[in-house]
């Protein structure tokens, strides 16, 4: 159902530091949203935070500042599942 | 001309054997009524029209009672003269196409941890709006009526399920026990019989 664009996923070692991004991120207004790891990557926990390729830096500089483990971050085209 | 079948009773291909017969019978562009008791033949019915030309209309009567109309042109009635015998179209209730519904009955997904639940369950609804084939019918109630209401984080994904033809809806009970009858926001109010008829009728009921 996603058109065709590309996405920014961070991804986490643990539930907990993606349901706390969740939390801090929300709170503080930052773009993006907690979805299901998309099975094209096979890295991390099973949640990971989605926001546009654009909002990389700001994501990052966020997480650091609030220190906030995260794995990777990986830019994917839509569709999030492997058809 | 217009010509009456009679097909209440009857299962697949009877009432669109009849309903074809009928057409060929009427000498000319016309009208045939076919009155029937189920929705399938209903279905079978506009698939014979769209395959032959006609136009299809339906109306639900009475309860088990549907008139379908179909509206013969010259131009179809010509075709379906010349046309050679063809086997009717015929499908069982819901062959090949599995009614499902997806049930969501609690604003968390699971027993355990209910912050890490309130998580999993967007993340399956938002996993269910990137499927290829969509259910038909999402329903939500008690603590899951949340999630369709304003300040719900799903709105976004349960909104794209219902432009993309889901049926959603949510127990009216339940928004008044929240408190939350004003706050509905995607999807339309339904009652414990729809629930119940919904879900008797699925062919599979999808539940987190």
């Amino acid at each position: 159902m996603e058109k065709d664009r590309k996405w920014l996923i961070v991804t986490f070692d643990s539930t907990t530091d993606a349901m706390r991004m969740e939390k801090e991120a929300k709170a503080a207004g930052l773009p993006g949203r907690i979805i299901p790891l998309p099975t094209q990557i096979s890295a991390g926990c099973g949640l990971s935070w989605r926001a546009d390729p654009d909002d990389k830096e700001r994501l990052e500089s966020f997480m650091k500042e609030r220190g906030i483990d995260h794995s990777r971050l990986v830019i994917i085209d839509a569709p999030l599942r492997r058809r | 001309m217009k010509k009456t079948v009679d097909a209440l009773g009857k299962v697949c291909p009877v009432p669109v054997i009849k309903a074809e017969q009928a057409a060929k019978e009427l000498g000319g562009a016309g009208e045939v009524e076919v009155f029937v008791d189920n929705k399938t033949a209903v279905e079978n019915l506009k698939k014979l029209a769209a395959q032959k030309g006609f136009e299809a209309s339906s109306e639900n009567m009475a309860t088990g009672i549907y008139r379908v109309s179909l509206a013969v042109s010259e131009e179809a009635y010509q075709k379906l003269q010349q046309g050679e015998e063809e086997v009717a179209a015929c499908e069982v209730a819901g062959a090949g196409e599995k009614k499902t519904v997806v049930v969501i009955s609690s604003d968390r997904m699971g027993e355990g941890n209910d912050e890490l639940g309130k998580v999993l369950i967007k993340g399956f609804i938002f996993a269910i709006s990137e499927q290829e084939k969509l259910p038909d019918t999402m329903l939500f109630y008690n603590g899951g009526a949340k999630l369709t209401c304003n300040g719900s984080d799903s709105l976004e994904d349960i909104r794209s399920l219902e432009a993309a033809g889901v049926n959603v809806m949510t127990c009216g009970t339940c928004l008044n026990h929240y408190g939350l009858t004003e706050e509905l926001a995607v999807g339309t109010v339904t009652n414990m019989y729809v629930i119940a008829e919904t879900m008797t009728g699925a062919d599979l009921i999808v539940k987190p």
